[in-house]
């Protein structure tokens, strides 16, 4: 409170609202007229409501956003195809990769239980990646319609700012062009943090964009870090044949924000499968001088030694903020230091008009977080008030089974000395995984002690990130887990277990 | 004043929509409010009367909670209204339930939070009963019959949830199951959650540590020092002057008639103090730390820190070796301005004041001489956090305390 009472009065009041004056023009109906009579001198410097850079999830949804408010919006993409890092080589060709070769594998090793007799059964590495490009063609392209559809123009180059209002673009064509913005959004995402001492060439040292793009499964593979990323591409090479191994620093897998327990079980889980672990293991120095790479490493807390060796190194730690070129410099705004641009909670920098959403900023890198601040950042220009409630956006882990979380985990609630009480259900006791002969993971639910309100919900189990929505919705809600376990479940359905997890909170299960 | 945001604290009032004396319906417009940063409008909840504006067009700075304007049921007979009296505290109206409901005749103040607006995010947690207009939630269905309270009674029930819904948690608290205020002490924080955490936003180059403040007078030598190696749990004493702070409590309340309590001056340096504190020498890297390691960041981002929760004891400290640097004494008038900024008047007389030694805060027979020995136990490994909150405390009372109260 007094914080807040100190010095920094002044400063506020320099973020005065714009909003005001900026509303009648975007909603003049002759700016439209006037747009389409000017659209031949491309390079003219007229202009625009806003300018968003970056084309990935977060700007393009901005985009569409902004066209659907009636703005006049342009859109700056340097790839040359829409929808950034999720569309073209992260979440949505890595879920194209997961789904084809779990099925490759569970025709392999899991059809004569089932009375399935299967002949021959061969990979085509060729074909799995031509219908993984299939799904992401059509899906950049979609977006490009979007843009059509919501009158967002669209240009693909470089942005960078020459002024406060002012980007200047190299375009993919060879064109130079000036855009003007009353407002201006920086939505350029984020890369892949390289691991200092190894050179990633996308062939033995590669990160997730590499990943999914291999001409050939590697005999062995080592992947550094066993976060998400690490642990669904590790799952895709593991079940084409390579031999995975995955080196963490930490004492689990899933990252800081997965429940210790959660954490464990799919560990146990993902052994089975054939992956290895290292865990609380760091990786001194990587030697990529060979024909593979060898890789020295050593117990987190001291001790010994050990190399390691393989054909492909996937360096998957984590991911920083891309602004590089951006020419913030010209404009004096400040990164912190891990690269995140600085805003308020409004999404402004220090300049008012220029905005900043995604993994270029604050909050976790995940590609609905971006597209929830897209809308809420479009609605505070527009209409002065945007909502995101970050603490009920999900995670999810796409291997099989699936991971999904949301809200606090156990070891957070222990951390603020919240009491709470905890719920679980297995898949085991559940009807519909029983049939599917997938019986593997637990619902978790966590609850105040008090009042029963869920604090966090966390699943490992078929199904998992479909499941979790219904988890998001309650926590949005600020329900009960006796307010989840009170309503309905199809039966027989997975969903059953959510139920039942729920009523193990707060009383007791039927069917456990 | 209808809090339009979680983080509104005032407001002002750029227009009435409506006049005294008119009636309004559901949905209607009632004002406009201007915040810093956005203008909205104030729709009526219900159908009714606008009784008596108290807070005309151009109102500036008006707190949340405060009472803009009374309205009646839309079919009272204004001539004949009694109009409750303005509440003398401000809090106290944020959440003084609606004046008796004996009849129809009685306004009610335009108490509501902002559940109108759907774009608003939760409300303020302390959220005054209000008509459900969800489907209530299968607990709370559960629970009221189980005590066998009716539907109609969940619109008594102060709700905390979010946009203004009803939870299970404020039955229980209702029923007198929990503690009253558990649930929406629990949805404020909750709420916090729910906003990025921009806590940690520094700028990339790692600003400068707040300055040192100078080192205790010689005196403090008769203060126990801290031992940090012997026991455990170390002492940390320093002595710290009050007397600027008597000094410009005494000018407020001169100049404005408000006496500020000592107690406020001291909470308010002790929390501005606990920011940012170095990190104990035992404190576990966090998962961001330990990645940085990693990858050999650690060296250039700045000094790990912290925020602490140190509660200094404080001793009066009766030595008669010290001395005041600042002890201003002046009978003319001073402008509250440089009070507040810590500007010290030209003439300042020096004084002693030799007080009692005993526990509680000594703050002299007059302004002068009101020195006390704050002071926090540390565990090992902590001694220099613990230094350093002190050191902090002791710059903020004894030189800019007239920030305190800007």
């Amino acid at each position: 409170m007094i914080r807040t009472l100190v010095p920094r009065a002044a400063s506020r009041a320099t973020a005065k609202p714009f909003i005001s004056s900026q509303i009648p023009s975007i909603q003049q109906p002759a700016f439209c007229l006037y747009t389409s009579r000017r659209r031949g001198y491309a390079t003219e410097a007229a202009e625009h409501d806003l300018v968003i850079i970056g084309g990935g999830v977060a700007g393009y949804v901005a985009a569409i956003k902004a066209g659907q408010e009636g703005m006049k919006v342009a859109c700056i993409e340097k790839r040359g195809a829409l929808g950034g890092t999720c569309l073209n080589v992260g979440c949505i060709p890595s879920k194209s990769l997961l789904n084809n070769s779990h099925l490759y594998h569970q025709i392999l090793h899991d059809t004569k239980k089932r009375g399935i007799d299967v002949g021959d059964v061969k990979l085509n590495l060729k074909q799995m990646m031509a219908a993984k490009n299939t799904s992401v063609d059509g899906l950049t392209k979609g977006v490009e319609f979007l843009f059509k559809k919501n009158k967002v123009e669209y240009i693909p180059g470089t942005g960078a700012f020459t002024g406060e209002n002012e980007v200047k673009v190299n375009r993919i064509d060879g064109q130079e062009q000036t855009l003007r913005a009353r407002n201006i959004i920086i939505a350029t995402g984020s890369e892949a943090t390289p691991f200092p001492g190894l050179s990633i060439d996308e062939k033995k040292v590669i990160t997730s964009t590499g990943a999914i793009a291999l001409e050939e499964v590697p005999k062995k593979m080592i992947v550094i870090g066993g976060g998400i990323i690490g642990l669904e591409m590790g799952s895709v090479w593991s079940r084409l044949g390579s031999e995975v191994t995955v080196v963490e620093f930490l004492g689990q897998i899933g990252g800081p924000g997965m429940d210790a327990e959660i954490s464990k079980t799919t560990k146990k889980i993902l052994e089975k499968q054939g992956m290895k672990f290292k865990l609380n293991t760091k990786v001194m120095e990587g030697d990529d001088s060979g024909d593979g790479v060898k890789l020295k490493v050593e117990a987190a807390k001291g001790g010994k030694e050990e190399t390691l060796d393989a054909d492909v190194v996937l360096v998957a730690i984590g991911r920083r903020p891309y602004t590089a070129g951006l020419g913030l410099e010209n404009i004096g705004l400040e990164a912190d230091n891990k690269g995140r641009l600085i805003i308020d909670e409004q999404y402004r920098t220090k300049l008012p008009h220029i905005r900043v959403i995604g993994d270029c900023t604050f909050g976790p890198m995940l590609a609905h977080k971006a597209e929830e601040e897209a809308v809420a950042c479009i609605e505070y220009i527009s209409k002065g008030f945007g909502h995101v409630n970050y603490n009920a956006i999900p995670s999810v882990m796409y291997t099989h089974p699936e991971v999904a979380w949301v809200g606090q985990n156990e070891a957070e609630l222990k951390e603020q000395g919240i009491k709470y009480k905890n719920g679980t259900f297995p898949f085991s006791a559940n009807s519909r995984a029983k049939t599917n002969l997938e019986t593997e993971g637990m619902v978790k639910f966590l609850s105040d002690a008090e009042t029963d309100r869920i604090l966090g919900i966390h699943i490992v189990g078929p199904n998992a990130g479909e499941m979790i929505a219904e988890g998001v919705l309650a926590i949005e809600y600020g329900a009960s887990s006796e307010d989840v376990a009170r309503t309905s479940h199809a039966h027989p359905t997975l969903a059953e277990a959510f139920k039942e997890a729920a009523m193990a909170t707060y009383s007791k299960a039927i069917h456990y | 004043m209808p809090a339009m945001s979680p983080t509104m604290t005032e407001g002002n009032i750029a227009s009435w929509k409506v006049k005294e004396g008119d009636s309004f319906a559901t949905g209607d417009v009632l004002l406009e409010i201007e915040t810093d940063k956005a203008q909205m409008d104030v729709e009526a909840q219900e159908d009714g009367k606008l009784a008596k504006i108290t807070q005309e067009a151009g109102a500036k700075g008006v707190k949340v909670g405060r009472r803009i304007a009374i309205v009646a049921e839309a079919d009272d007979d204004l001539a004949s209204l009694e109009l409750p009296a303005e509440e003398p505290s401000q809090e106290a109206s944020a959440t003084s339930p609606e004046p008796s409901k004996s009849d129809t005749d009685a306004p009610k103040s335009l108490q509501k939070t902002a559940t109108s607006s759907e774009r608003t995010s939760p409300p303020p947690s302390t959220s005054p009963p209000q008509k459900q207009t969800y489907p209530l939630y299968p607990s709370i269905v559960q629970l009221l019959s189980e005590n066998g309270l009716s539907k109609s009674d969940a619109d008594k029930i102060p709700a905390s949830g979010p946009k203004g819904r009803l939870l299970k948690g404020d039955v229980l608290s209702y029923l007198g199951n929990i503690k009253s205020a558990y649930s929406s002490e629990q949805s404020a924080r909750i709420s916090k959650l729910g906003h990025l955490d921009l806590s940690n936003a520094k700028p990339a180059p790692p600003k400068e540590a707040p300055k040192e403040a100078e080192p205790p007078s010689k005196d403090a030598a008769a203060a126990p020092q801290p031992e940090p190696v012997a026991e455990p749990d170390t002492e940390i004493a320093v002595p710290i002057s009050l007397s600027s702070v008597l000094a410009v409590q005494k000018r407020i309340q001169d100049t404005l008639g408000v006496t500020l309590p000592l107690s406020t001056f001291i909470a308010r340096a002790v929390e501005l103090a606990n920011d940012d504190l170095p990190l104990s020498a035992h404190s576990k890297p966090t998962a961001d730390e330990l990645f940085n390691d990693v990858l050999g960041l650690n060296k250039v981002s700045g000094a790990r820190t912290s925020r602490g929760t140190y509660m200094p004891q404080i001793t009066a400290l009766p030595l008669a070796g010290f001395v005041d640097s600042s002890a201003p004494q002046s009978s003319s008038k001073l402008d509250v301005y440089d009070i507040l900024t810590g500007q010290k008047p030209s003439a300042a007389a020096k004084k002693r004041a030799p007080v009692p030694p005993g526990p509680g805060i000594a703050i002299g027979a007059n302004t002068g001489g009101a020195t006390n020995l704050f002071s926090v136990s540390a565990s090992k490994g902590e001694e220099k956090r613990a230094k350093s909150f002190l050191e902090r405390v002791k710059t903020i009372l004894q030189v800019e305390p007239g920030k305190l109260v800007l």
